[in-house]
């Protein structure tokens, strides 16, 4: 090959390359909690249908996505699955405003087709599958930074049961690893989100019972306009509120500000 | 002696070396010794692939190393041919081409013509495509000579050029070069420890050892009055060799 | 199919591969030749993302890239961006940890032609561009096409380097190796297999078309 040729060829790649690289469009990256996985897909997709816009959704722990937007990711709104995590970027200026309360969330014990564990939301059955020896692996989310495994350790301690569960726990790390895990066939089962359980991907997989809200503190969930949000992201915001998103969200288990069980 | 090659060079460290000489335009001056006797450091030197501590090395009228002057062109700037021991051709280049790199003072359109004619200087019509891998070792060592040619140096440098050879090409290439020498010229260079290249080859010789030369004179006076009993050792070691 | 993932884990890989191949040429080259005394130093550097997790990794660039850091600041001040999880944050990221893939086969190449044809181009007057282009480029060719393909196959396949700069940011740095994470997270094991499928034939691909070339490349100089 002639030099020539061959920086023809190099600028060509490159301009090929940069002006996809190149973001078009309002179409707001959006930060969600694992447990919003499928009720929150769902609510995008009755967003897009009802505005024609579209969001981009991104879904992992809570702990984790506070710690990236403190550092700066470009994220224009956020759902957390605790509100602790929204007040404290609230503190820090990070956010548009106090954030709203969008649900409170529920945790439900999961088991796999098959397993030898019962789906008993009282955790009694827990309690008898840890002293005869049915339970091997038990999964939840990673209690340092997902709230939802933050709560599963509570609902545990609560039973008395977190001692002797300790050291038979896999971690996910977020609540939707965590289902993953528990119902992979390679754990007996696991406590994560009930919004997870009731989607159909999951409910096909084995049997699912909330556990009481007596046994946690309330997973109260924040969301938040982040400073820079745009049009859309604002817009998304407003539709998380009204009739319409709020159907789907009871849809997967979620009890709704203003509402009771 | 403006026009020949002048070398003086001196250092002790590393490789010592202490060596003063000058070859005259059309003459061919030998280096014979053993190996470590500092013959192919003296080459790599006027060549500009060493740099030598201290000295001074002329040719043709201009300076290439002057360690007072702090003068030391690099090898791309000195008009010196050098013929590798082991011919280092460019292995992904065809002979033509091989020779054509180093035509690059002539102008892009006639160089195709200049190699050709270089080519067939050391008769290798016919072989301009082949590629080193495609060559005898004896068609390599011309196409080394060809391209040493290509630059038209003021000074032709040959280390050691019939080594790799087999006895009865090496009579042969020797024979071609001895002709070719007599419309050079430029000074030559030869480093080898075999006598007979000296006698077929060099007007001059200079006996080396451990960095210094021992005796340096015309090749028929070398041969038959050594100065001492070390250089006819030498000498002798260097027939016994061939 | 995830195929903006696909896309962008392509383009991530295609831009690395141009901007970090010509550096690795230079690099490669001076590291091939110089004697300079603290050369062990310069490769050990080098290569260190190759003998580091990428979780270490990726803490420090998280780290030196946040708007803490002087490195982010100024990224910030100059771009108006910042360059955690976006996507130039990530192609810094992936040029640094392919550091060592790119440079490494290209230094060897290098290494292999060998200081005598580099004498025997300067005594044929050719510059030291010139001896790069005609006679070292030519020669370490089967190097850098291995460099380049390692490069190229180890940004498709790196995760947990992007998984710490990059977040998971659809259409920004969800890679496809993220992309089929996320999927096996979402219980859709479906697409996780494809994505994971088209991933295997890509790279399969990549690595037997340089073995093709570099064995054509061997049968020419033989």
């Amino acid at each position: 090959m002639k030099s020539g040729a061959v920086l023809r060829f190099f600028v060509l790649s490159l301009a090929m390359l940069i002006p996809a690289a190149a973001r078009a469009g309002d179409v707001p990256a959006i930060a969600a909690a694992s447990d919003l996985q499928f009720a929150l897909t769902d609510v995008a997709a009755a967003f897009k249908t009802a505005t024609g816009r579209e969001v981009r959704l991104a879904f992992g722990s809570s702990g984790n996505f506070f710690r990236q937007i403190g550092q700066g990711a470009p994220f224009q709104m956020f759902l957390s699955a605790d509100e602790a995590f929204v007040q404290r970027l609230a503190e820090a200026g990070l956010t548009a405003d106090e954030g709203t309360l969008y649900a409170v969330g529920r945790i439900a014990i999961v088991v796999p087709q098959g397993s030898p564990l019962a789906a008993d939301g009282t955790l009694d059955d827990l309690a008898a599958a840890l002293e005869d020896g049915r339970l091997k692996k038990f999964a939840i989310a990673n209690p340092e930074h997902a709230p939802y495994g933050a709560r599963a350790e509570e609902a545990l301690r609560h039973a008395g049961l977190w001692d002797a569960i300790k050291d038979k726990l896999v971690y996910g790390e977020n609540v939707s690893q965590a289902a993953q895990f528990a119902l992979s066939g390679n754990a007996q089962g696991g406590i994560v989100a009930w919004s997870l359980a009731l989607a159909p991907e999951v409910a096909a997989r084995g049997a699912h019972a909330p556990v009481p809200e007596t046994m946690h503190m309330p997973l109260r969930q924040r969301m938040v306009l982040l400073q820079g949000a745009g049009e859309t992201a604002r817009r998304f915001h407003s539709f998380m509120q009204e009739d319409e998103a709020r159907a789907i969200m009871r849809r997967y288990g979620f009890v709704l500000p203003g509402e009771t069980m | 002696m403006d026009k020949g090659l002048t070398v003086r060079l001196h250092q002790q460290a590393e490789i010592p070396l202490d060596v003063a000489f000058s070859v005259a335009p059309g003459e061919a001056m030998a280096l014979v010794g053993p190996s470590g006797s500092g013959k192919t450091t003296t080459l790599r030197a006027i060549a500009g692939l060493y740099h030598a501590a201290e000295g001074r090395i002329a040719c043709n009228g201009a300076t290439w190393f002057d360690s007072a002057a702090g003068i030391h062109l690099p090898a791309r700037q000195r008009r010196a041919g050098l013929v590798f021991q082991s011919y280092a051709l460019f292995p992904h280049l065809t002979a033509l081409a091989n020779v054509m790199e180093a035509l690059n003072d002539t102008p892009r359109e006639t160089r195709r013509e200049a190699a050709t004619a270089l080519l067939a200087r050391v008769h290798l019509d016919g072989l301009e495509d082949r590629r080193p891998a495609q060559l005898s070792g004896g068609e390599q060592q011309r196409v080394a000579v060809a391209r040493a040619l290509a630059r038209r140096p003021d000074v032709l440098l040959l280390d050691e050029p019939f080594s790799a050879v087999d006895r009865v090409t090496r009579r042969k290439l020797r024979r071609e070069l001895a002709e070719l020498r007599r419309d050079l010229p430029m000074p030559m260079v030869l480093v080898t420890h075999d006598l007979d290249d000296v006698t077929r080859l060099a007007d001059r010789l200079c006996v080396m050892h451990k960095g210094r030369i021992l005796q340096s004179g015309s090749v028929s006076d070398v041969m038959t009055r050594p100065a001492s009993a070390e250089i006819a050792e030498l000498l002798d070691l260097a027939a016994d060799d061939a | 199919m995830d195929w903006e993932a696909f896309w962008l884990t392509i383009r991530l890989g295609g831009l690395t591969v141009l901007l970090l191949i010509p550096a690795a040429i230079l690099t490669g080259r001076w590291l091939a030749a110089t004697r300079m005394r603290g050369r062990a130093i310069v490769e050990a550097g080098l290569a260190l993302p190759l003998v580091l997790p990428p979780t270490v990794v990726g803490f420090y660039l998280m780290i030196a890239f946040g708007s803490g850091a002087w490195f982010g600041q100024m990224f910030e001040r100059l771009f108006g961006q910042t360059l955690v999880f976006t996507f130039e944050g990530l192609l810094l990221a992936s040029l640094i940890v392919n550091i060592p893939f790119a440079v490494q086969p290209i230094q060897r190449a290098f290494e292999a032609v060998g200081p005598e044809l580099r004498e025997a181009a300067a005594s044929c007057g050719l510059s030291r561009w010139r001896t790069l282009w005609r006679i070292e480029l030519p020669l370490a060719w089967p190097g850098i096409l291995t460099g380049t393909v390692l490069t190229f196959a180890h940004t498709l396949g790196e995760f947990g380097v992007v998984l710490m700069v990059g977040g998971s940011i659809p259409g920004e740095t969800r890679t496809i190796a993220i992309a089929i994470y996320d999927r096996v997270q979402a219980f859709d094991e479906a697409a996780a297999g494809q994505m994971a499928a088209v991933l295997l034939l890509v790279s399969l691909a990549t690595i037997a078309a340089s073995y093709m070339l570099t064995q054509r490349i061997g049968r020419r100089y033989g």
